[in-house]
């Protein structure tokens, strides 16, 4: 199985405050891949760092066998990203969102744009600020899987949506998954983890660690969130 | 790219059409009521013309308000100078800061499109936005022109107009440079670096030992009465509000590109 997503001895810091703090990590592809770990742990800094959001301090990230730094934009081709917080244009309306994406992708993404909308209940007429936070959520959902990337990128994505629409998220991960891509989820949701991953690692105080097995249960997970540090 | 910049001018139009509709009725009605003065225009050029400090800063000790050209370029040249330039300030001052303020960066700078050419399309936008503008006033101002049967001075207006345009693409391309620094709007900072620039060419103009200076600020070759009395402007201020953009331009681009985006 080719690696997928390589990080070497990723640093990042802001300032004099932690970041992250010699990260490695390594996900194979055709994996769903859990990332888990309390509040300013770095789960997000090492999320925008891999999507160039962010510039590293040291360390290196390889994304689908790219330099992440000099084929960032290659990259990016080929990677599905959804926020924790879905934000767009508040005056566009959601098919315009979901064409401006596609748009500036350069390919037509409309068959799968429709069948995405289909299975989450997007209501593609409406404008952004009509939508509940739930709601701008799968419009984040669509935009990140409408091109059928190669790497899912998920932070928290499951938060605001109700369980029916979890279901359907998941199901969608799975799909794509099962057709070659390669997913990592950021969540704080242990039976996400549990159900859905293949493999996880925990990241506390900017530090990851890989776990045996996602099979972990509710106390060894919480002990993990005892000692971690709040943002 | 293309696609940003079609978008980028559609989420502008509306400020646009606001400003560039407002500036250019506004200079309109002043012409129009021209017609209405022009009896008691006379006296009052006399007056103005002999106040001093307060005519030389308003340039109505070299032009006489009495004539349609040179009530243009005292009362219209002033409301299109401040108009113009804020408009180009709130516009350019808040174009790349907004994406992480409203925080849709992350939707936008994780399409795979580089933060350099986002900016291009960024600055080309407030180029375009820039020169519609220009050309929609210059549309009301002719017009006003036109309805009183007054002869335009067409070299005069052409000059005035076009250095209008320099000096807000000088205000855009500092604010372009601000907005790159930061994530947060700084369309408060845009309007007052505007109101700065205004006041400092005004003082200019009246204090003795700040006319040597006067170059620095871009509303010294803009200004209208000077242009419609035919006085040579130095081109010490042309060649530096070149270079100003130019280098603001540039750091916009060398800041943001190696700077962290905010969520």
């Amino acid at each position: 199985m080719t690696n997928i997503v390589e990080i070497e001895n990723l640093t990042k810091s802001y300032g004099k405050n932690r970041g992250v703090i010699n990260v490695s990590l390594e996900i194979k592809e055709g994996d769903i891949f859990g990332f888990l770990g309390p509040n300013g742990a770095g789960k997000s800094t090492t999320i925008r760092s891999m999507l160039g959001l962010l510039k590293i301090n040291s360390g290196s990230i390889k994304i689908l066998g790219l330099d992440s730094v000099k084929d960032h934009e290659e990259i990016l081709k080929n990677v599905g990203y959804m926020p924790s917080e879905a934000w767009f244009y508040d005056s566009m309306k959601v098919k315009d969102v979901i064409k401006y994406a596609a748009d500036v992708r350069g390919i037509d993404c409309s068959q799968e744009a429709e069948k995405l909308c289909e299975r989450l209940k997007v209501d593609w007429n409406k404008k952004i600020k009509q939508l509940s936070y739930g709601n701008r959520k799968k419009v984040s959902i669509v935009c990140a899987m409408q091109h059928r990337p190669k790497l899912f990128i998920f932070d928290e994505p499951t938060g605001g949506l109700d369980p029916l629409m979890q279901k359907t998220f998941f199901d969608l991960v799975n799909e794509y998954v099962d057709d070659g891509a390669t997913c990592l989820l950021s969540t704080h949701v242990l039976t996400e983890v549990n159900k859905y991953c293949r493999h996880a690692a925990i990241m506390r105080e900017g530090r990851l660690t890989m776990l045996d097995s996602v099979d972990i249960d509710d106390e060894t997970f919480l002990k993990f969130y005892e000692d971690g540090v709040e943002e | 790219m293309k696609h940003i910049l079609y978008r980028e001018l559609k989420l502008n139009l509306k400020t646009f059409l606001i400003w560039s509709i407002s500036v250019g009725a506004i200079g309109l009605i002043c012409i129009l009521l021209y017609q209405s003065m022009e009896g008691d225009m006379k006296d009052m050029a006399d007056m103005f013309s002999n106040m001093g400090a307060f005519s030389d800063a308003f340039g109505m000790s070299t032009l006489s308000i009495a004539t349609l050209s040179g009530y243009f370029a005292t009362e219209v040249g002033t409301v299109h100078g401040l108009g113009s330039g804020m408009y180009a300030a709130i516009l350019a001052a808040d174009i790349i800061s907004k994406e992480e303020d409203k925080h849709s960066g992350e939707f936008l700078f994780t399409l795979p499109v580089s933060r350099s050419k986002v900016l291009t399309a960024k600055g080309i936008c407030v180029a375009i936005m820039l020169v519609l503008f220009t050309i929609i006033c210059a549309i009301f101002y002719v017009s006003g022109f036109w309805y009183l049967g007054e002869e335009l001075p067409t070299s005069e207006f052409v000059t005035f107009m076009l250095r209008q345009l320099l000096m807000n693409i000088e205000i855009a391309a500092i604010c372009f440079a601000i907005s790159a620094l930061s994530g947060k709007s700084k369309m408060g900072m845009g309007l007052g670096i505007t109101l700065f620039f205004y006041v400092y060419d005004l003082m200019g103009r009246v204090v003795p030992d700040l006319k040597d200076y006067l170059f620095i600020g871009p509303y010294s070759y803009a200004n209208a009465s000077e242009i419609f009395s035919g006085i040579e402007v130095s081109a010490s201020g042309l060649i530096l509000a070149v270079c100003v953009s130019i280098c603001a331009t540039i750091c916009a681009y060398v800041i943001f590109g190696k700077r962290d985006l905010a969520s």
